[in-house]
């Protein structure tokens, strides 16, 4: 672990312990997510990867260890304040609010008053759906509306860092490549710390990644070098996900 | 089937079923009992709909089954009460609230460099700990000798003497100011030392930015303000209350009612809900004794009795009114509606009742807040995660709940006796109305109350003129609850969970 970056990290994950109830779910997590480039937390389902993003935030406050963003220690503070630092969040399962319209659910994401208004032209050139979609109430929306509808939210107000929880789950390939594409417009003007399943949209997003595994994080490093190393990838996160060169094997094998 | 037609379908369902029983009880009373009734019923729907209305959207939002809402329903009318019939008990104690109250928002003002303060983690904790200590001493200083039940047993009197033509005749003195000044300025700094001890000196894990101290303190200085004035006026402002027109009286005493149940419940969430949102169970213990403790004050405060509260002049002139525009310019205590004689009051309770759904719908509906509302029923975490202080969203929601119910108490004054368990019936009413109509929904609380309202006034009806027991109108209302669990189990304007 030797790479050096030349941006600074905008947030530092150090060392932290988050117990939910009685229940130690994070058991020492780290995490460093340099300024302008993706950095993807992969891990088996349970892992923690989400607590990471809910501890963060101050969801899930961690009890121990520190979280610092933009030079800030965060790690205690109320979650509405840590989200006004300029932190968005798209939760996984879409978390929209059904009962309100598109519109609202993008309203109510305002910090500042006209912050939709700035940015509305940005959102509906990254999800032209949504501007058809305006009026129709949440609970209307398909699977793929709805997280185009989670991740637009978090565009509205101005927002240094994106907490980006399994944006590809349960959508369809065609969505996976489009919601792909807008992840990576997105990186081009902010952070963002990604989680994912799906390793091959994570592989081909990512720069940097960390590896978590049962509550702690067990290795981080380069994506470009992970994705060759087999052994790691099995080791944690199951055989069933296939590396980019598994499947260009097997592609060949059947032509 | 897809959900256009299956709204489309149960709207006309709906609809159709309406129209059958509302026909089918026109022609079973005939038209003036219908009528007579049917006004009943929307009377005591109204009644029902203020007190499920704050229930529901607290249940809704934060989970809590509010026990104690029947309470505030009791204690709106008795401050109502107290101000329209002798507000010596309610100007005698505003100063010494106004002044507490300039104290605790000076917090905010002072919050940002407290918690900058560099003090060892010992001082952290011991310094608020001093700081309330000194604060409830300075309480009971400024409360010794203070003669609360002599307040308060003024408007009593008020009522056991007429003084119709003397409106001055049975207010009683206060202290001398000279006497009086010491009590808001122990408040002030009680205030002030609550406001310090909530900053947390020192806390590095508080939050907040030290722009804009200045405008933090305008709010402070206005209270200030109001409260050197209200100490000032402490006995005139009682008396010209008094000899104001006992319309703008009736006004005055149900923003007072109102104001007082916002504030009461803003502090009753703050101070003793808050801290128990970690296990509902507790918070329902709470509220049931809370409710008790708020009875018994009733009960030491003005007696175990139940007052009748003078209805004001715009109800109060006899005779019966043929049409709206007389009834508002002579003031009778009944109107003929169709035939029907119908008390003017009752009508009154019906537009308030239906001023306050349409005054929600449109907070819901339009307003930002409601916005954040809606969306925190579904998944409070994730508001705040937006960077909405959800807390603060609470309070406000308890406050307006509570604020709801008293003014249902101070709008059912004039028309109920005022005792210490006038709200328990409407709090169990509220219960049913808000299962279903179906939890958190403010059209279902709306919807549940004018049929809960209907049903209680029709069965009264018909128990009547088949002489059957009375009892049957009570049980109504749970009879038409069993029916709607058993065809939507969610109420009818619930969501599935």
């Amino acid at each position: 672990m030797s790479d050096h970056n030349s941006q600074p990290d905008l947030l530092v994950v150090d060392n932290i312990h988050t117990y939910i109830g009685q229940f130690h779910i994070l058991e020492g997590v780290s995490v460093r997510v340099p300024k302008g480039s993706i950095t993807v937390m992969l891990g088996r389902n349970g892992a923690g990867k989400t607590t990471t993003l809910k501890s963060i935030l101050g969801l899930t406050p961690p009890r121990e260890g520190k979280v610092i963003f933009d030079g800030m220690e965060i790690q205690g503070k109320q979650a509405f304040n840590i989200a006004n630092l300029g932190i968005g969040y798209v939760p996984e399962h879409r978390a929209i609010f059904r009962a309100l319209s598109v519109m609202e659910n993008l309203k109510l994401a305002e910090r500042k008053k006209g912050d939709f208004e700035r940015h509305s032209d940005f959102i509906f050139n990254l999800f032209p759906d949504l501007k058809r979609l305006y009026k129709l109430p949440g609970n209307h929306l398909s699977g793929g509306q709805q997280q185009m509808l989670a991740v637009a939210r978090a565009l509205v107000p101005d927002n240094k860092l994106l907490l980006i929880d399994e944006p590809s789950e349960g959508l369809a390939p065609i969505l996976i490549q489009q919601m792909m594409e807008a992840i990576r417009v997105l990186s081009e003007t902010t952070t963002i710390l990604l989680v994912e399943q799906n390793f091959i949209m994570a592989s081909q997003l990512a720069k940097r990644y960390t590896i978590i595994d049962d509550g702690k994080s067990v290795h981080e490093g380069m994506m470009e070098i992970l994705v060759n190393d087999t052994e790691l990838i099995h080791h944690y996160l199951g055989a069933s996900i296939k590396t980019r060169k598994e499947l260009e094997m097997e592609h060949e094998f059947q032509d | 089937m897809n959900s256009k037609t299956k709204k489309a379908l149960t709207i006309s369902i709906t609809f159709l079923v309406v129209a059958v029983a509302t026909f089918g009880l026109y022609k079973s009373a005939g038209q003036q009992a219908f009528i007579r009734t049917a006004l009943s019923g929307l009377t005591l729907g109204s009644l029902f709909f203020m007190v499920a209305a704050g229930l529901t959207l607290i249940f809704g939002l934060m989970d809590v089954l509010n026990f104690a809402h029947g309470a505030m329903f009791m204690l709106g009318a008795y401050m109502g009460w107290q101000l329209y019939t002798n507000p010596t008990f309610i100007f005698g104690m505003l100063p010494a609230l106004l002044a507490f109250a300039t104290g605790v928002m000076v917090g905010p003002a002072i919050k940002p460099y407290l918690i900058r303060w560099e003090i060892s983690e010992k001082w952290q904790k011991a310094l608020p700990r001093l700081a309330y200590a000194l604060a409830i001493v300075l309480f009971v200083l400024s409360f010794l000798k203070f003669d609360i039940m002599e307040l308060a047993k003024t408007a009593m009197v008020a009522v056991t003497t007429t003084t119709v033509s003397n409106p001055l005749a049975e207010i009683s003195p206060q202290e001398p100011l000279s006497l009086f000044w010491f009590r808001p300025v122990l408040l002030l700094l009680v205030g002030l030392l609550v406001a310090f001890a909530v900053s947390k000196p020192g806390d590095k894990n508080e939050f907040a930015p030290l722009d804009k101290p200045l405008q933090k303190l305008i709010f402070p200085a206005v209270l200030l303000v109001l409260t050197i004035i209200f100490t000032l006026v402490r006995e005139s402002a009682a008396e010209a209350i008094l000899l104001m027109n006992g319309n703008w009286r009736f006004v005055i005493a149900i923003i007072i009612a109102v104001a007082f149940g916002f504030l009461f419940g803003a502090v009753t969430e703050i101070t003793l809900i808050r801290p128990l949102y970690v296990r509902t169970f507790f918070i329902v213990l709470m509220t049931l004794g809370l409710s008790f403790v708020i009875r018994e004050l009733v009960q030491l405060l003005w007696d175990p009795l139940a007052y009748q509260m003078v209805r004001p002049p715009l109800f109060a002139q006899p005779g019966k009114a043929a049409n709206l525009m007389e009834w508002l310019r002579n003031g009778n205590t009944t109107i003929d509606i169709y035939g029907v004689t119908f008390p003017t009051y009752r009508l009154f309770v019906i537009f308030l009742g239906i001023v306050m759904f349409i005054f929600v719908t449109l907070l819901m509906t339009k307003t930002r807040l409601g916005m954040i509302i809606r969306a925190g029923v579904q998944d409070p975490q994730m508001v705040e995660a937006l960077g909405i202080n959800v807390k603060r969203v609470f309070t406000f929601v308890f406050a307006m709940g509570i604020a709801l119910a008293a003014l249902g108490g101070i709008g059912a004054g004039p028309f109920l006796p005022i005792q210490p368990l006038m709200g328990d019936q409407y709090q169990m009413q509220g219960f049913i109305t808000v299962v279903i109509g179906g939890m958190g929904s403010y059209v279902g609380a709306f919807v549940g109350a004018m049929i809960l309202g209907m049903a209680r006034a029709f069965g009264d009806y018909f128990a009547l003129k088949f002489s059957l027991s009375p009892a049957i109108a009570e049980a109504s209302t749970v009879i038409i609850m069993v029916i709607v669990l058993l065809a939507r189990p969610q109420g009818l304007f619930g969501k599935k969970e």
